[in-house]
């Protein structure tokens, strides 16, 4: 009430003195202000200094010049026609768009399945201890799961193990990209399914009790349950997650793909992601790693906002924003 | 409908329902076996015998008994600086994350602070948008923060959605212990480490550990910047092992030789290297699986 009230005063004031209000306040709640200001730090320098530092996409970076006093590139979008002329680039973007999908086409549904289908266990003791092994795929790190990848995938690996168990001949699978696609998103769903029920579990748990009584009484069975009650209850942490996921489609996990390359497939498997850390980074060409990195943020940003407009236009209620 | 025929429907519906139970649990339990029988055979293999393990008769319990895997990893200095530069990087990190994040979040809890929109649109921004690998890698180096520990634990302290679950957390504590705080002339200082703090240790449990096991797991920030041998955390030695050509046998002294000998199998090396890294967390995750599954509760609700 009062903070509505000293805004509308300070709507009528001129500029200046509204500057010198809200200065004093700043200076008055400058406990608070200390408070804010480390983490503020940090975010400046290593989130806000980078995005500054997406400059250079568009210079001729000279270490010594710093960011600012690097001359601009002739033509200015130089880095980017560079990537567009690229021979590799449509296959880069294919591949990237390419895993991105399919990986979503399997690790998005899977924790929704997942958690109805608990949902639907009656045994409390044996649905948490199957909740619990679920998780523990989680806690692994990337370059384990890619090493059990890699070591599984071996002529003599367990995958191949499995395999002669049903009469097929054993083949290296880390080789060529043959198997590469089945591998990567194989195991991001056996990583992420447990731990991306919890949320719609969470959901779930809510649940008014008495519509599955209501429910009972009109003689609904499992599947009528499901899909009227536990579906819709569910339905718009899946929109919100969905529009997420839409976002990261382009932001494959190129850390996992990094360690699954070797030198008989890493033309083949190559994302943006790796592309940009080749490089980038190891062969220190920092503008055109930068165009080509600022290339996909930007794409990633208007899928964002285009699935979210969608949603919006669809249902306003589960839109992100 | 008269009351017979409802009788009926209902048998059937019964009927139907229990088939559908008890293959529902056959499927959980394949699920489950799924899940966990990686780690089974990895640690079947990494205790069996070289021969055992070329033959593929591996699968479920070790094999005329191995240890030599384990002698080989365990007796590398490189395991135990490894072990100690991690655990050194994931409790200053831990620290850092849970203390900064813990101020930032309770001034932007207060609705009267002045900058609390601003540095609210600044926190947001970040979670759609980045600088991108290189930029940040420029930003690093120009701090002359490679080869440090602060490389690795303070680009990534603080996460918006972290700041935006503790602000909510906090939001549930009652305002009117903190204007009774206020009036009996506590600073927000006082507030924040002597009430919010010790009556939020569910959160500080949850996301510290959370905090924990991923700085723990990371190895792509010290691929970035982390080229001295001797500053490397432990995912860094488990990459080398997993992924040098010619296997375990190049990364370690004298295990080519026992290699040729068919003492050991490159196998055991890769395999005890495998429960090495992961051993601490599957130790202490019966212990504090309760948490995390509670902490993306309160993500979930609040957030």
């Amino acid at each position: 009430m009062k903070n509505q009230k000293s805004k509308a005063v300070n709507s009528k004031l001129p500029t200046g003195q509204r500057m010198v209000r809200f200065f004093r306040l700043v200076w008055k709640q400058k406990d608070l202000l200390v408070l804010a200001l480390p983490a503020t730090i940090l975010i400046a320098l290593f989130k806000y200094y980078p995005m500054y530092g997406i400059l250079i996409a568009l210079k001729d970076y000279k270490t010594k010049m710093g960011i600012w006093g690097s001359p601009w590139e002739v033509p200015l979008f130089n880095n980017f026609i560079r990537f567009f002329n690229y021979v590799d680039a449509g296959n880069l973007i294919w591949n990237t768009v390419k895993i991105g999908l399919v990986t979503m086409l399997f690790t998005f549904p899977a924790p929704i399945i997942f958690a109805l289908l608990l949902n639907e266990l009656r045994g409390k003791i044996f649905k948490s201890a199957v909740q619990t092994v679920s998780y523990i795929p989680y806690f692994i790190s990337v370059v384990v799961i890619a090493g059990m990848l890699n070591s599984f995938g071996s002529t003599d690996g367990l995958f191949n193990v499995i395999r002669q168990f049903f009469g097929l001949s054993a083949v290296n699978m880390n080789a060529g990209d043959k198997y590469f696609l089945l591998m990567y998103v194989g195991s991001a769903v056996w990583h992420g399914v447990g731990w991306g029920s919890i949320i719609y579990l969470a959901a779930l748990s809510n649940v008014d009790t008495t519509l599955y009584d209501v429910a009972n009484i009109d003689g609904a069975n499992r599947w009528q349950k499901v899909k009227n009650i536990a579906w819709p209850t569910i339905m718009p942490t899946t929109t919100i997650l969905l529009i997420m996921n839409v976002g990261n489609v382009l932001q494959s996990d190129y850390t996992k793909v990094l360690l699954m390359q070797n030198d008989t497939n890493r033309s083949l498997i190559d994302v943006i992601g790796t592309y940009v850390y080749r490089i980038g980074v190891e062969r220190g060409e920092f503008e055109y790693a930068t165009a080509v990195n600022l290339f996909v943020s930007i794409a990633s940003l208007i899928l964002v906002y285009s699935a979210n407009t969608v949603t919006r236009k669809l249902n306003p209620e589960n839109s992100l924003w | 409908m008269d009351n017979k025929g409802n009788r009926k429907i209902k048998n059937k519906i019964h009927v139907g329902s229990y088939t559908f139970d008890a293959i529902l649990v056959v499927f959980m339990i394949g699920i489950s076996i799924v899940m966990i029988y990686p780690f089974i055979n990895v640690i079947a293999i990494s205790l069996s015998s070289s021969k055992m393990i070329s033959m593929g008769a591996v699968t479920w319990w070790p094999k005329e008994f191995n240890f030599k895997g384990y002698e080989i990893v365990f007796g590398q200095s490189d395991i135990w600086v490894a072990y100690k530069n991690t655990i050194i990087y994931a409790v200053v990190g831990t620290a850092i994350n849970l203390l900064l994040t813990s101020m930032i979040a309770y001034a932007l809890m207060i609705n009267d602070f002045a900058l609390r929109k601003p540095l609210t649109i600044m926190l947001l921004i970040t979670m759609f948008f980045s600088g991108g690998t290189v930029p940040t890698y420029l930003a690093v180096q120009k701090f002359n923060m490679i080869n440090t520990i602060w490389a690795l634990v303070l680009p990534n302290a603080i996460s918006a959605y972290n700041v935006f679950v503790y602000r909510a957390f906090y939001k549930g504590i009652s305002t009117e212990i903190r204007e009774a705080a206020m009036v009996d002339g506590a600073s927000n200082f006082r507030i924040l480490f002597k009430i919010y703090m010790p009556l939020s240790k569910a959160l500080y449990a949850t996301f510290g550990l959370f905090s924990a096991v991923a700085i723990w797991n990371s190895f792509f920030d010290a691929l970035l910047y982390i080229k001295d041998e001797a500053r490397q955390p432990i995912q860094m030695i488990l990459r080398k092992v997993l992924f040098t050509s010619g296997a375990a046998g190049g990364t370690f002294d004298g295990v080519s030789e026992m290699m040729r000998q068919g003492i050991v199998n490159p196998k055991n090396v890769q395999y005890a290297c495998i429960i090495a890294t992961i051993g601490p967390i599957l130790l202490v995750y019966p212990f504090i699986q309760k948490y995390f599954a509670q902490g993306v509760q309160i993500g979930a609700v609040k957030g």
